[in-house]
Order: structure tokens, then C-alpha cells, then sequence
């Protein structure tokens, strides 16, 4: 999600109107994407480095994603989503934020649909981190270490990799978003900002993905000949 | 007054077994009768105010019951206990009854004035049986269908039996019913004062109940419902009190409340039309402690009621719209709600403090709230002597640890602020001593470990499953871990929850 800044500075409005704008971006691409048959979709909404932001833009945003998450529950509920919010260890998320992620967890999380991760304070090294963590505490011999198991050990293990990542504004990073899972990830760039990205600009990006041949590491299959 | 301190009680339970031979307390006794009667519920909140009334009963309650923290499992064990006094076998009474002159004789001290207290009184207890006597009767009257004299006659004998096996002989009430009258209106009209016991519970225990919990999860819902029924009851009760209390007390006489207790008497008595089977206390009672980890059905149902009501009242909260300044902080306790959905699974220590440790519900640690566990756990396992003073001994060691480590003043107790102020230093020796007395009295058959039966009568739950090691057993050192993570972790939903931190 990113361009709400240049987006907004273009148009010489303050950057929080960047953000604001985006809202409308997220519910377009969470339809889309709910009608297009995804049934994993991660939002990237907010990095443990964007606490680096200035004070008040922080503030704004924290006000600005409560409002979203209250305004938008009921539709989430009703479209079969399940939300949840990947990350949010923050002290600083405002404690009426953080209740009000509960809440949306907890009201969808009989939804079948589709499961929407909002990463929200998310940082990728972190996971991992927490994840040996967890493994050391558990008392893990490190012979029995696997990329399995130790994947069992990260926040939401029931993730399955992710196949797609859309990076829009033309940003080629990662950025620490989701280090464990994008290992073999077909990455999209497309230049549109985010808040001007849209249901057709989403579609777009899939039928670009659905174009790609993915090796995994492999070599390409034999083309000569028939393979029906 | 032993009765109304812990969760076993004994004045209640005496009430239910009638006077004389085992007959008399039987499961045909009047007073069984009344154990499913809903008018029953109105009654023994006047019965219990009488007793708290009384200056000795009011000042052991203050200070060791559970009430007012922990008033679902207080009641269940309550009616438990009433339940096993009314058993057909005279020998589960005598044992019942042994087991409640043992709880109540660890419960002694002063009042707030200076004034010694002791459970054991004779007087005292007689008066406990006294009031459930009269109440009983009162009830009768007044919901417009009173007893023939026969029937209080007979309940009369009923009670002076239910004090013969507590105390060995019912002498401390007089042996008729005029007899009786004149002792019970010398006792109101002289003895009985505004105690603090009676007015929390009149004024504080009803506007302040915890959600059971079944219903943890609606707050919101349970504090509405609370909020019209307290009041209520609190004037209800004070209605049917006996007039010479009223005007020593110096209670309130609210317009209009007489009628409201009648009227709500009157409804009670009413469902005595309600078919067979449909009123039945302890299934109910059974009903509002189930916590949803509970492997039974029943349990089972509940907790899918659980989760939708969460959800429920999480939609609620989303849809409410929000304050002035968007994005305020509502209150604290939205932070350790999200720690733990984040799966921290810690209890701050402040919430471990209110939850877990205060057990009596007055803002500080102190031994009766120590004791009030060791009961708990002793009640659970159901048992004798002498692993019940194992294990109150191990407690009061633990008791003498926390207080040379966390009783920053020295004024003999731990409250709130030096807890939070020395949380780490919890987990000494006696503490985990405690958990190995724990362990050896969980350990019936004496094998070494614990199996699923053995488990299921302390936390009335299957295995926790990374408890056992796969054999279906559980060994000390995982039970110890279980119970020092439970302890001074502060880790929530383990097995203890239902135990110790439940309402």
C-alpha cells in the first residue's frame, strides 16, 4: 500500500489525506479480490519502521484505521471474511485500536470466504525472531529443527506461502514484509499509487501472475513434443 | 459465623437436615423439599443477611469469605455441601458434617473493633441454623402459603437435628417452637447490629456480582440485567427483614417495597405449577459455574453459546458508535484483552491480583485468602485429614514467604501496589512446596503420577494436552511446572483458571 504520501503531495494536500483516500483503495481491492476466487489476501498496512513517522502522522493513521475497521466490520462479517491482524505487539497501538482488532478477529472468525491478514506493526525479522524464540523455549533438540517445523512456529502458521505479492508506486522492496513466506513469491510492480489502484488495476496484476511460469527452483518442463 | 465464609459453608448446609434420627434429614425431609423451591433463592439471601447481622457471623464472613470475589463457586459449593447433609446415607452426613466443623474451625479472629470471632461458637451456630429455620418459615407466609402447624413443627425438629450432627447436640436451641420464637425475637431485637457483612451484601454483593462464567463473555449484557436486578433485590430483601432489625439498622423503607416483596414472593410461590423436573437448583447452579473448557455435552453447548455471544458483543462494540475524539483510549483493560489474543496468554498483575490472589474480595492478600484457596482445593479433592493440614500447612508456609517478601509497610498484609511492586520474587520454595502437597493429595492411589480420573476431580476437565507426555499420566514435575506457570507466570487458561480464578 504505498504512494499515499505522492499521491497526496501531488494534489499539494497534506499526507494524511493520502491516507484517507486509500480506505476506499482497500474495501475496492478486498471485493475484487474476494470475487476474483482468492482465498488468502495480506494487507500491508502499517511496518514496525513506519512508528518512525512523524508523531502526528502516526496519530492520524491510528485514528484513521479505527475508524476503517469499525466503519467497514459489518461488511467484512457479511461478505463470509475472515479478518485477522498479524503483528500488533506495540505498546503504542492505542489500546482502543487493539480492542477493537480483537473484536473484528473474534466477530469473523467463523468466516469461510476468505481470510484477510491485516499486518499492522508487522515486521518479517520479528516473526522470525519470535519464532526461535519460541522454538528454544519449547525446549526443541536442534537436530529436529525443520523448515517445517520451524514454520509451525511463526504467527499464523495455517498461512499457506504467498504466491503473489503487488507492490504498487513502483517501490521495488521488500521492506521486511512477511521474510518467511515470500520465498518464492512472484513479485508485481505496478506504478499506479496506491490510493488511485483499483478493482481492474487488481485483476490486472493477477492476470499478469496467472502469465508467469513458476519453477520453485525447478527447471522449466519440456515443451517439445505433446504434454497435453 | 462459619456460615457464610467460604464456599462451604456450614451454616447453610445444616439447614437441610431435619431434627433427629437420620429420617428427619433424609431426602423426604420438608426442608428437601424446599432445596428446589425458587422462593428459596429470596429466602436465603434474608437468611444469609440475618446471619451476617449477627455481629460474630458478620465479622468471620468480612473476613474470610469469598463471596463477594468468587460468589458462583461459593454457591455451588454451598449447595453441594447442603446436598451431601441431605443425603439418604447417615454416614455421608457425619462425614460431611466433620468436614465442615474442620473448615470452620481454621476461621478465627477479631473484627475491626477488636471483637474476637470464632467459628466453632456454639451460639453462634445455633443462630445460623435459626435463621435458615425462620426464614424457611417466613418464606412460607409470605408468598400467601403459610405452614400448618404440624409441618413447623416438624421442620423445627428438622433443623434441631441439622445442629445435632454439626455440633453433637442441639441444646443451644430451645427444644419448642414458643421456646423457640422468644429466642429468635431476643436475638434480633438485642444482639443483631448493622454489621459491614450485612450491608454488602444488602447494598454491595448484587451491584457488583460478577458475570458467571457462562456469561463472561457479555459483559456489557450482564451488567444491564445487573443494574435493574440488584437494586431490586437489595430492596426486596430489605422488605422481608423483620421489623425490630429494620429500625436498629436503621434501614430504608422505600415506598412501594413491601408490595414488591410480596408480589415477588408471591411469583416465586408461584411456580410450584410449573411441572415436575423443571425447577432443579443444581442443575442450574451447575449451568452458571460450567466454564466453556469444561469436556462435558452440557459444557460443550455452552461454550458454542460462549463464543457466539462473544462475537455477539464484539459487533456490539465495533457498531457502537464512537466518543468525542475518535480514537481515545476506552479503558485499560483493552490492553491485557489483546496480549492475550496475541497469545501472551499473561495475566497483568493487577488482574492476577483482583482474579486470583485477592479470594476474599477486599483489595488486600492476607491469610484468609490463602486459606480460602486451600479450602477451594481441599473441597475439590474431598479430602481428610491429614492431607487437608498438609495442605493448609503448605499454604501457610507459602503465606509466611509472600508476606517477609512482598509486605513492603508492615502492616501485615499485601495489597495491590506492593504486589505489583515485587511481582517477580513469587515463585520461592514454599510456593513450590505448595504445588507438591498439592500434587501428593491429586495423587490418590499414591503412583507417582496423576492419572485422568485423578485430574478430572481437581479441575473437573479432561487433560490438558501438553500436560501428559503422551502416556496419559502426568508426573510431578509437570504438574509442578503446570502450577508454578499457573502462580507466578500469571499464565491464563490453564486448568487452575476454573479452580481459582473463575467468579
Amino acid at each position: 500500500m504505498d504512494g499515499n504520501g505522492r499521491w497526496a503531495k501531488r494534489r499539494s494536500l497534506p499526507r494524511t489525506a493520502g491516507h484517507e483516500a486509500a480506505e476506499a483503495t482497500v474495501i475496492d481491492v478486498i471485493e475484487a479480490a474476494r470475487s476474483a476466487g482468492v482465498e488468502w489476501l495480506s494487507l500491508y498496512a502499517f511496518s514496525t519502521e513506519n512508528w518512525n513517522r512523524p508523531g502526528a502522522e502516526v496519530d492520524h493513521l491510528m485514528r484513521l484505521v479505527r475508524r476503517v475497521v469499525r466503519k467497514h466490520a459489518p461488511l467484512l462479517l457479511a461478505r463470509g471474511i475472515r479478518c485477522r491482524f498479524l503483528g500488533v505487539s506495540d505498546p503504542r497501538i492505542p489500546p482502543g485500536l487493539a480492542r477493537d482488532f480483537e473484536d473484528l478477529t473474534t466477530l469473523t472468525g467463523g468466516n469461510r470466504a476468505m481470510t484477510l491478514t491485516v499486518a499492522f506493526d508487522h515486521g518479517g525479522r520479528r516473526d522470525i525472531v519470535e519464532a526461535a524464540r519460541s522454538l528454544i523455549r519449547g525446549g526443541t533438540p536442534a537436530e529436529e529443527v525443520t523448515e517445517q517445523l520451524f514454520a509451525a512456529h511463526l504467527p499464523f502458521p495455517d498461512t499457506p506461502d504467498v504466491d503473489l505479492v503487488i507492490r504498487t508506486s513502483g517501490e521495488q522492496r521488500i521492506s521486511n514484509f512477511m521474510l518467511w513466506k515470500v520465498a518464492y513469491a512472484e513479485w508485481v510492480f505496478p506504478e499506479v499509487l496506491w490510493p488511485d489502484f483499483r478493482a481492474p488495476d487488481f485483476l490486472a496484476c493477477l492476470h499478469s501472475y496467472g502469465r508467469r511460469e513458476r519453477r520453485f527452483g525447478g527447471l522449466p518442463p519440456q515443451t517439445n513434443g505433446d504434454t497435453r | 459465623m462459619t456460615t457464610g465464609s467460604s464456599g462451604e459453608d456450614a451454616p447453610r448446609t445444616d439447614a437441610g437436615r431435619p431434627a433427629g434420627g437420620p429420617d428427619l434429614l433424609g431426602p423426604d425431609s420438608h426442608f428437601g423439599a424446599f432445596f428446589d423451591d425458587p422462593r428459596w433463592a429470596l429466602a436465603l439471601i434474608r437468611a444469609t443477611v440475618l446471619e451476617a447481622a449477627h455481629p460474630q457471623v458478620g465479622a468471620a464472613l468480612v473476613a474470610n469469605s469469598t463471596f463477594v470475589a468468587h460468589p458462583w463457586r461459593r454457591l455451588r459449593n454451598t449447595l453441594l455441601s447442603l446436598r451431601r447433609m441431605f443425603d439418604a446415607d447417615p454416614a455421608v452426613r457425619e462425614r460431611e458434617a466433620a468436614r465442615l466443623n474442620r473448615l470452620h474451625g481454621r476461621m478465627s479472629g477479631s473484627d475491626s473493633r477488636g471483637r474476637a470471632y470464632d467459628a466453632m461458637d456454639r451460639p453462634t451456630r445455633a443462630w445460623v441454623v435459626a435463621t435458615l429455620f425462620e426464614s424457611a418459615v417466613t418464606m412460607c407466609r409470605l408468598s400467601g402459603q403459610p405452614l400448618d402447624g404440624d409441618a413447623v413443627e416438624r421442620l423445627y425438629a428438622e433443623h434441631r437435628a441439622f445442629l445435632a450432627v454439626l455440633d453433637g447436640d442441639a441444646s443451644e436451641l430451645p427444644e419448642d417452637l414458643p421456646g423457640f420464637w422468644r429466642y429468635f425475637d431476643r436475638v434480633v431485637e438485642n444482639e443483631l447490629e448493622n454489621t459491614e457483612a450485612a450491608r454488602v451484601i444488602l447494598f454491595r454483593l448484587f451491584d457488583h456480582l460478577p458475570a458467571p462464567a457462562l456469561l463472561d463473555g457479555a459483559p456489557t449484557l450482564w451488567a444491564a440485567g445487573r443494574a435493574v436486578a440488584g437494586p431490586l433485590l437489595g430492596a426486596i430483601t430489605v422488605a422481608s427483614l423483620p421489623e425490630p432489625y429494620r429500625r436498629r439498622a436503621c434501614l430504608p423503607e422505600m415506598p412501594g417495597a413491601r408490595s414488591l416483596m410480596q408480589g415477588a414472593y408471591l411469583a416465586a410461590g408461584l411456580a410450584r405449577f410449573l411441572p415436575e423436573g423443571w425447577l432443579d437448583a443444581e442443575s442450574a447452579i451447575r449451568l452458571l459455574t460450567l466454564s466453556p473448557g469444561d469436556e462435558d455435552p452440557q459444557s460443550r453447548t455452552a461454550a458454542a453459546l460462549h463464543s457466539r455471544m462473544k462475537r455477539a458483543s464484539a459487533l456490539l462494540r465495533l457498531l457502537t458508535p464512537l466518543g468525542e475524539g475518535s480514537g481515545g483510549d476506552p479503558a485499560p483493560t483493552a490492553r491485557p484483552a489483546s496480549a492475550a489474543g496475541r497469545g501472551e496468554d499473561r495475566r497483568s498483575a493487577e488482574e492476577f491480583f483482583r482474579q486470583v490472589l485477592d479470594q476474599t474480595g477486599d483489595g488486600y492478600l492476607d491469610w484468609p485468602d490463602l486459606a480460602a484457596m486451600a479450602r477451594e482445593l481441599c473441597t475439590r479433592l474431598d479430602l481428610d485429614e491429614p492431607e487437608e493440614t498438609r495442605l493448609y500447612d503448605a499454604f501457610a508456609a507459602w503465606w509466611r514467604e509472600l508476606q517477609a517478601a512482598l509486605d513492603a509497610d508492615g502492616d501485615g498484609r499485601v495489597s495491590a501496589e506492593e504486589y505489583a511492586a515485587a511481582v517477580p520474587s513469587l515463585a520461592g520454595p514454599a510456593l513450590i512446596r505448595v504445588a507438591e502437597v498439592l500434587f501428593d493429595a491429586t495423587d490418590k492411589d499414591g503412583s507417582g503420577t496423576i492419572d485422568a480420573d485423578e485430574y478430572r476431580a481437581l479441575f473437573r476437565t479432561a487433560f490438558h494436552r501438553d500436560l501428559t507426555g503422551g502416556d496419559g499420566v502426568c508426573g510431578r514435575s509437570a504438574f509442578v511446572g503446570d502450577f508454578l506457570s499457573f502462580m507466578s507466570a500469571r499464565r491464563t487458561s490453564t486448568p487452575y483458571d476454573s479452580v481459582l480464578a473463575d467468579a
